[in-house]
């Protein structure tokens, strides 16, 4: 408790240091985008989003789906597929059978944790470490929503047994926070680096996966290269399909200093997660039919549970 | 929240304190041999199609696989039982009911997310039916214009019981929500709203009602709010689209006990224990002739809301009449202009005529963080009660007249004070509410004809509802 009344006079000191009450709507008209130039053409896929989606809940169309932490293992079904304990540790959601030697099929046969039955996808990210002691994750929230700029009606599902990671898990700089952030709770602010985070609003990391696919491949040998992140609203031309752009928040569960912690993938820079597709598909293609084409929130996140 | 109040894990402040398809037209083409179909009339004027009625389960099994079915305009009549199904509903002007409300239920097991939601679906109407154990809300709108929730129960949801979001023209009526940790009642994200919420009761919910950005044309009136954490709390925040919460009207309620300690809450619904009818951050709000009573903190309530990492910084007031449909196309704001946080304070609300008996810390109070609360434009006339913070606070701000130009500082609320009290933790949805008792019966639920949500919301004469009398506790 504590901590708490600290936590609130520090926020009105801040509040009152940056004269917030002039109710004016700044920056409203500050945002329009000169970047789509010739940079982009150089590069046939841009390494990172323009601008993940974010912001106000209610802005785009969106469907999302809660998961809580399922399990951990050194398991990694697609980088090291039916190799057993041939990776780091990861923590695992939805899917409640995901290890080394899980298909497409064993996804689909198997159950989730997930407050949509039919999201028997696979998602995991390198489990957080205090020493050599993992902190349990209390849970995972999966945003799809059209990658910015992108027309929702475009949006096409993910075929089924896709695979995608998201991130650099042998980064050895801060990473685009535009692809691997962290947030305390649901604030706005994104950083390369947890920052210290108070009780209610614990540490939390937020990945964006990549919003294009090549049309063909549900994998790569690099694991990477079949997918691809939009930019200014339209997929390159090696990747012409727009898929639902993945936002993956899991909630680690731990407030405070963060010194001391690490991933098990190494440092605190080499965050990532991965996606295996699981849906099933046809209530994937729903979702995608119902939510996105439409242009409808279906859900937006609760606090506190 | 929206669930603010659904997010709100952001502010953790004062928090105090949470139609556009077109769906092909009837053409009166028979639709299976297992429904019993008749023809419909060309949709060319506004009134509703007469439509089939289709029998749940004698004509199709599931709930769902009715709605599927089903044309705009038909009718589901749904027999008792328990129907475990997440039900999305994408059909424009259905009309959804069950033949005894009490025995009619969708049950989510702790599962399935939502009981009914309606995405993008103009005109649906959801009647006589309980939604229970969902993780998520028992009964949904999302991205309509027109709908109607009657003779609903909901309880023992993991988010809200009956909840419209970014959703406008709506009737919520007869229905009772209860057991939830957010609110048992939730209109989010609509101006004007063009919605009415008549005789409901919510009880032993984190919040009674909640409406984060919401407000125009909103009228909760003649409804019971007892037994949460905290009674009929509207807010604003920029973590949603369409701030600030304004221009709820709220009268002739009972609104009584709002302490209760051992229901589930979201941290906002912490924050905001003890108090009745509290207005986290709101502005132009209308609170008269409600009766409340019994609460550890204020009857009625204007309070701050302070959102840490806001998307956006409070609109100036020149612009609080402008519709969501309009503000939802502005840029986003640039993230490097807006500050780490944002107070909301409450403006312009009128609190007149309501009648207040025993909230233990003031009947009627104001108060924000370091602004002159004279000049927040709130006023208060009329009410019964004993206790104000600010002391005299009638004389201070009066509505429609000068203020006495006392001081606004002498007992003060010192709502800040607020954030550092321990309240009873939240408790387990699944587990912490009682059964609900058993509710009142849709007349001729059986025999009435379809009545899709194209004529809602009815008018009210708001001005001839009195205080209500105090019932028998």
């Amino acid at each position: 408790m504590i901590s708490v009344v600290r936590g609130g006079r520090l926020t009105i000191a801040v509040l009152l240091s940056l004269s917030v009450f002039a109710c004016t709507r700044a920056g409203n008209d500050a945002s329009t985008t000169d970047s789509n130039s010739i940079a982009e053409l150089n590069r046939p896929m841009a390494a990172a989003p323009d601008n993940p989606v974010a912001g106000p809940q209610g802005r785009v169309p969106q469907f999302l789906v809660e998961c809580p932490f399922s399990h951990a293992l050194f398991d990694d079904p697609i980088v090291f597929p039916n190799v057993s304990r041939a990776a780091h540790l990861h923590v695992f959601f939805g899917n409640n059978g995901t290890n080394a030697a899980s298909t497409y099929e064993s996804l689909l046969a198997g159950t989730t944790n997930c407050d949509q039955p039919a999201d028997t996808a696979a998602y995991w990210v390198p489990a957080l470490m205090q020493g050599e002691t993992m902190i349990t994750p209390i849970k995972s929230v999966a945003y799809y929503r059209p990658g910015e700029g992108v027309d929702p009606t475009a949006v096409q599902p993910y075929p089924p047994g896709l695979k995608i990671i998201a991130g650099d898990a042998g980064a050895e700089q801060p990473q685009n926070t535009g692809v691997v952030a962290f947030t305390c709770g649901t604030a706005i602010r994104r950083d390369a680096l947890p920052p210290t985070c108070p009780e209610r609003r614990p540490l939390r990391m937020l990945v964006t996966f990549p919003d294009c696919w090549d049309g063909v491949n549900v994998d790569s040998d690099d694991h990477s290269s079949h997918m691809a992140y939009g930019s200014g609203g339209a997929c390159p031309a090696t990747h012409p399909v727009p898929v639902a752009q993945l936002q993956f928040s899991v909630d680690y569960g731990f407030s405070g200093d963060p010194a001391g912690l690490s991933l098990a993938s190494g440092s605190l820079l080499t965050g990532h997660a991965d996606f295996f597709n699981g849906w099933v598909q046809d209530k994937l293609v729903a979702e995608i039919r119902t939510c996105l084409h439409r242009k409808v929130v279906c859900a937006i996140t609760s606090g506190g549970t | 929240m929206t669930k603010m109040v659904r997010f709100l894990a952001a502010a953790t402040l004062l928090t105090l304190a949470a139609g556009c398809s077109s769906s092909t037209k009837s053409t009166g083409t028979t639709s299976g041999s297992d429904v019993s179909t008749q023809p419909t009339q060309p949709a060319d004027s506004a009134t509703p199609t007469a439509g089939a009625t289709i029998n749940v389960p004698a004509d199709v099994a599931t709930i769902q696989g009715a709605v599927d079915k089903a044309k705009p305009g038909d009718l589901i009549l749904i027999q008792p039982g328990v129907y475990k199904e997440a039900v999305t509903v994408e059909t424009e002007n259905l009309t959804i009911r069950g033949i005894d409300r009490n025995t009619t239920i969708l049950d989510g097991s702790f599962e399935l997310n939502n009981g009914i939601k309606v995405v993008g679906a103009n005109g649906v109407a959801i009647e006589n039916l309980t939604a229970r154990n969902y993780t998520k809300n028992g009964f949904f709108w999302t991205g309509v214009t027109g709908y109607r929730g009657s003779y609903l129960t909901a309880f023992r949801n993991g988010d809200y019981g009956i909840y419209a979001f970014l959703s406008y023209k709506g009737q919520l009526e007869h229905s009772y929500g209860a057991g939830s940790p957010d609110a048992g009642f939730y209109i989010g994200g609509c101006y004007p709203c063009d919605t009415l919420i008549n005789d409901v009761t919510s009880e032993y919910n984190g919040l009674g009602y909640s409406g984060t950005n919401s407000g125009g044309n909103l009228f909760i009136v003649n409804s019971i709010f007892r037994f949460n954490r905290a009674g009929v709390v509207p807010n604003s925040g920029s973590y949603e689209l369409c701030y600030p919460e304004r221009a709820t009207t709220v009268v002739g309620n009972v609104v009584y006990s709002n302490n209760q300690p051992d229901t589930p809450a979201i941290d906002v619904a912490l924050l905001a224990m003890g108090n009745g009818i509290l207005v986290a951050g709101g502005v132009n709000n209308s609170i008269e002739r409600n009766l409340v009573f019994d609460h550890d903190k204020t009857g009625i309530g204007l309070v701050p809301f302070l959102e840490q990492d806001p998307n956006d910084v409070e609109p100036s007031q020149d612009t609080w009449d402008r519709a969501c449909a309009d503000t939802k196309n502005d840029p986003a704001p640039d993230p490097s202009t807006v500050p780490a946080a944002v107070l909301w304070s409450p403006f312009n609300n009128r609190v007149i005529g309501n009648v207040l008996e025993n909230n233990r810390v003031a009947d009627i109070a104001v108060d924000t963080v370091d602004v002159d609360l004279s000049t927040l434009g709130n006023c208060f006339s009329g009410n019964t009660f004993k206790t104000s913070a600010p002391l005299e606070l009638e004389k201070l701000g009066p509505c429609d007249a000068a203020g006495n130009g006392g001081d606004w500082t002498a007992g003060s609320l010192n709502v800040i004070s607020w954030l550092a009290e321990v309240h009873p933790p939240s408790q387990d949805y699944k587990t912490s509410s009682p059964e609900p008792p058993s509710q009142t019966n849709m007349p001729d639920a059986a025999t009435a004809p379809a009545r899709p949500a194209t004529d809602v919301p009815e008018k009210v004469d708001v001005a001839a509802i009195t205080v209500p009398v105090k019932p028998a506790l």
